[in-house]
């Protein structure tokens, strides 16, 4: 399953348009950056890992299997 | 339970005095997907204790805050002349060059070029996001013909600024390079061709194959004014027009001998045989010495002086020899400057010499107001004395040039000198430590060694000046 840090994520949305399963989306609260960052639909995740390799922040998405 | 996880960068990365464990690039950013791979790259092949990262300056100037392990800094440009010398320097390592479009493709083409021509033992991961990033999206050769930039308000007009620049077709062309490919991360497949041939770029390193090149295609939302996805559609609908991907280049198979690694020569390889060369002592009691040797080139004069050092060497005393010469190969003024001394020399440089030997007048009238009280000049009787030296200093008049050619050979007029200054003891050197590092000069031709040993002897005891 996806994992979030929200404080890393920069919001621009490569991980919501790559995953396959359309299970990422724009959250609407602000991080501290003041980026409304990523947030998991809470469902359809299966760990492929696109959605890792299209985030350009190393430390923003991790996934589980 | 196997994770998706970063590896190979550090955890914090220490930035502008506050530890963040998020990069400086912008959202969606190319270079942000293509550090990760290439720091997991390394990490998985487990070559991060041998890797040594050649960062640019650009957009890519914080990498050394990434990835974990070895780091140079370059200037703007020449990374590519770096990475040559650090891989030069330790061939066991695997030397990475990380260039940017401006960074490689204008600036720095050349030396980027030359190493690929020279097939330096280095990978380099040149990132192409068609314009300047970091210092606000400049036209870089690598603009796209009607591309609009900050500098090409109207786009880019091929008639004013010329075409795109193509560095994978235009480097292979050369013979060198083992692998040349482009790629792109501007989605998943893109992004796992990249991941793949980043790796295959650490492998060929690793593996002492040769010079990689790998051009990667990345979004700049920033500068392309863009959001991340429509940025991400423009490296696929536009760039790729111009910068097809593919391998051009893959010569790296199994059977690929490796490339042997340019033996460093040292000094010693240069002068005398390597195992006879012990290291400078430090002798307190040796009073330093400072010579000046001039005259115009083709004279003998930077041989002469070159000679004075080794036997100081020999004698394994610390000294410098410092050249100075003008464009020509012949017939400039020439001078050089030796430095003798019991202890370790600061400078090369002699203003004030003790010792000044002259071939011709301007270098004498040039340097003897310059030489020290108790010292001696030594000066070829075929320069006119107009300007005396100054008080308290020796002039040997000695017909250095003269004799050369009675004995026949006129080239030995230096050695005619180097006989001066053992006759008149003006070294603090042995002349038997003189007279070897006569004939090691002419360690190429010892014929002619043993020869100028004989004619210096021969000037010594004065027998043929009449």
């Amino acid at each position: 399953m996806v994992l979030v840090n929200r404080e890393n994520c920069k919001g621009c949305g490569r991980c919501v348009a790559a995953c396959p399963k359309k299970c990422l989306e724009i959250g609407e609260e602000l991080n501290a950056m003041g980026i409304k960052s990523v947030k998991y639909k809470g469902e359809g995740c299966i760990s492929c890992g696109i959605c890792f390799y299209n985030c350009p922040e190393p430390y923003a998405l991790r996934v589980e299997k | 339970m196997a994770t998706i996880e970063q590896k190979g960068m550090y955890k914090v990365f220490p930035r502008s005095g506050k530890n963040v464990s998020f990069t400086h690039y912008c959202p969606g950013c190319g270079h942000g997907i293509i550090n990760k791979l290439i720091a997991e790259a390394c990490a998985e092949l487990g070559l991060q204790d041998r890797t040594i990262f050649v960062d640019p300056v650009g957009c890519g100037v914080f990498t050394y805050y990434y990835w974990d392990a070895a780091h140079i800094s370059a200037a703007h440009g020449r990374a590519s002349a770096a990475a040559t010398g650090a891989c030069r320097a330790r061939p066991d390592a695997v030397t990475i060059a990380y260039q940017g479009d401006g960074d490689l493709g204008a600036i720095g083409f050349n030396n980027a070029f030359q190493a690929a021509s020279r097939g330096e033992k280095f990978g380099c991961i040149f990132v192409n996001n068609s314009l300047y990033g970091m210092t606000g999206g400049q036209m870089a050769p690598t603009t796209l013909d009607g591309e609009t930039t900050t500098t090409t308000p109207f786009g880019r007009d091929p008639a004013l600024t010329g075409h795109p620049l193509h560095v994978c077709e235009v480097f292979a062309q050369l013979k060198a390079p083992v692998y040349i490919a482009r790629v792109s991360v501007a989605d998943t497949r893109r992004i796992m061709q990249a991941k793949q041939a980043i790796r295959k770029v650490f492998e060929l390193q690793r593996d002492g194959k040769g010079y990689a090149l790998l051009e990667i295609l990345a979004p700049c939302p920033t500068n392309f004014k863009m959001n991340a996805i429509d940025a991400a559609a423009f490296c696929i609908n536009e760039m790729e027009k111009e910068f097809p991907l593919g391998v051009f280049r893959d010569e790296a198979k199994e059977s690929l001998a490796v490339r042997p690694v340019p033996r460093a020569a040292s000094c010693h390889d240069l002068f005398l045989e390597k195992d006879a060369v012990p290291a400078a002592e430090t002798d307190s009691s040796f009073a330093e010495r400072r010579f000046k040797f001039a005259g115009y080139g083709g004279q003998g004069i930077l041989s002469l002086g070159l000679t004075v050092a080794e036997a100081a060497r020999i004698e394994r005393r610390h000294t410098l020899w410092f050249p100075s010469y003008g464009p020509e190969q012949r017939g400039g003024s020439a001078n050089c400057s030796v430095v003798v001394s019991g202890q370790p020399i600061g400078s090369p440089t002699v203003e004030h010499p003790d010792v000044l030997v002259c071939m011709n007048q301007p270098a004498y009238e040039r340097f003897v107001g310059d030489v020290k009280k108790g010292g001696v000049v030594i000066v070829d009787e075929t320069v006119p004395v107009k300007v005396q030296p100054p008080e308290g200093v020796k002039l040997v008049v000695w017909p250095a040039i003269r004799m050369a050619e009675e004995f026949g050979v006129p080239k030995a007029a230096n050695t005619m000198m180097l006989a001066a200054l053992k006759k008149f003891d003006c070294t603090g050197l042995s002349g038997e430590s003189l007279e070897k590092a006569l004939v090691a000069s002419f360690k190429k031709k010892p014929a002619l060694g043993e020869k100028n040993r004989e004619l210096l002897r021969l000037a010594e005891s004065g027998k043929s000046v009449k």
